[in-house]
């Protein structure tokens, strides 16, 4: 198996996402990785012109605090585009991720449906290993760390 | 003649606040008055795609979970895209709008079609809805005329790249999908060395404008990278998914077309049909309300020989220097896939 230097996690702000990060920097604190937390910017977040750069990365920091992960070891990074395609860009260069990370229902899933579920268009699509972190993995988390 | 259909009972699929309204359609057809076109503006009768039309682009499974989405009351199917109660059988339309407008060019031979719909369709994939699309309109309308034998040049004006018709097309060699776009922005495909499947390589081809760009630079890109690509292909019939959020006012970007712009891409996209009534245009995005109207004004009043004033055409913007890395980036691709393939 190939070692694990880098791990990609999507992040929409959620609290879906936010477990999902939790458990991408607990991992990475196991594996020596750095972690890249990518948001993807749709069309509504361009249009409401919001920046949420500020509030992300402050998340991220108390999300990295509370995981015992160095700050240096986590990067935010915003992209235009669909939550799909900007993770499934993240195996890519510049980034070169070893590994995605998605929670269940944000980035783009809603309504409990198959329509439009990032997880399982990734799952689909991803040419690296996916872990797709449920919404009740809070507990088991917090133990691993 | 202007063969048009759509531009009524579009009400039902609203979700309020959200750009893609039904006012879009409004100023649409104000765009259209504007050309006080008298007799030589036909209306077709609405018309639904049918299962079988729709089921040559989407997934049967995607059709039904869509269809009983929307009964079910809809709710937003992505952070940008929502259905209504009403929105599965306008969308339905949308697509039936395409097929009955290119059916009326076929049985009369001469005019210009136009659909004027919402939802709309570009970004709508195989199985999923996306980028505010439930179906998409245009590859429901290519795929009956391929599927009648004939060769369909696809262009794409909107914005935003259509990663929905350049995925469903990616493989077809009777489809060439031509995306002028900006970029990055959503969807984030569109990348020039994206060329086509192995199957239909060089049958798509991505022209990525930086923020900021004018008219000039993006007729220069088509007319360098895209002419020769087009001429090759040889296409029977002209598709345009015409959006119109390039346009310098748009909310929804950055790039600095005038309606005058649009105009001329409309004249060079109807240059590459063979002979009359083998061009129809497509409504995708747009969200500025004047603008809309004037932009659709321009580039059908281009098409039909009004004199109509417009906004000057557009230059002076950045973007120069990546026609010839666009152009280079394709050439590398098709390269590296001609490689592969043998
Ligand atoms: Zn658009």
């Amino acid at each position: 198996m190939k070692p694990i230097h880098t791990i990609a996690v999507g992040f929409d702000g959620s609290e879906d996402a936010k477990t999902a990060v939790r458990w991408a920097l607990t991992l990475a604190t196991h594996c020596d990785a750095q972690v890249v937390v990518a948001h993807a910017v749709g069309l509504l977040e361009r249009f409401d012109a919001k920046n949420v750069a500020v509030e992300l990365e402050e998340s991220l920091l108390r999300l990295c605090d509370e995981s015992g992960l160095e700050h240096s070891r986590a990067q935010l990074e915003i992209e235009d585009g669909d939550a799909c395609s900007v993770m499934l860009r993240m195996a890519d260069p510049p980034i070169s991720a070893d590994l995605l990370v998605v929670g269940t229902r944000g980035q783009g899933a809603h309504a409990g449906l198959l329509l439009g579920s990032t997880s399982l268009e990734l799952a689909e699509h991803s040419t690296i290993p996916l872990v797709i972190v449920p919404r009740a993995s809070t507990t088991e988390q917090s133990q691993m760390a | 003649m202007l063969i048009i259909n759509g531009g009524t009972d579009d009400a039902g699929h609203e979700d309020p606040g959200h750009p893609e309204r039904p006012e879009r359609l409004a100023a649409v057809m104000k765009g259209i008055e504007d050309l006080q076109l008298g007799d030589d503006l036909l209306a077709v009768a609405p018309y639904a795609a049918s299962r079988s039309e729709l089921a040559r682009v989407h997934e049967s499974t995607y059709l039904d979970q869509l269809g009983a989405f929307c009964f079910e009351g809809g709710g937003d199917l992505d952070e940008d895209t929502y259905a209504t109660y009403d929105s599965w059988a306008l969308a339905q339309h949308a697509a039936g709008a395409g097929l009955a407008v290119v059916k009326e060019l076929r049985i009369r031979g001469e005019g210009t079609g136009f659909v004027a719909v919402r939802p709309p369709g570009h970004h709508a994939l195989r199985d999923r809805a996306m980028g505010f699309c439930l179906l998409n309109n245009i590859a429901v309308a290519a795929a009956e005329l391929t599927s009648l034998g004939e060769r369909v040049l696809i262009i794409d004006w909107d914005v935003h790249h259509g990663n929905g018709t350049q995925a469903i097309f990616w493989n077809d060699p009777n489809v060439l999908y031509v995306s002028t776009h900006q970029w990055p922005l959503f969807p984030g495909s569109g990348a020039p060395y994206e060329v086509g499947g192995l199957e239909a390589l060089d049958t798509t081809v991505n022209l990525p404008m930086p923020p900021g760009a004018t008219g000039d630079v993006m007729r220069q890109a088509l007319e360098e990278t895209a002419a020769p690509v087009i001429d090759h292909f040889k296409p029977t019939w002209v598709l345009v998914s015409a959006g119109f959020d390039a346009h310098r006012a748009d909310p929804m970007a950055d790039l600095a077309l005038s309606s005058g712009d649009f105009a001329r891409l409309a004249t060079f996209a109807a240059s590459f049909a063979p002979r009359p009534g083998r061009v129809a245009l497509f409504l995708e995005g747009g969200y500025d309300l004047a603008a809309l109207r004037a932009s659709v004004s321009a580039s059908l009043g281009a098409l039909l020989g009004s004199s109509a004033t417009t906004e000057d055409p557009t230059n002076g913007g950045p973007g120069a220097d990546t026609v010839r890395t666009t152009r280079d980036a394709r050439q590398a691709a098709l390269r590296i896939a001609h490689d592969t393939s043998h």
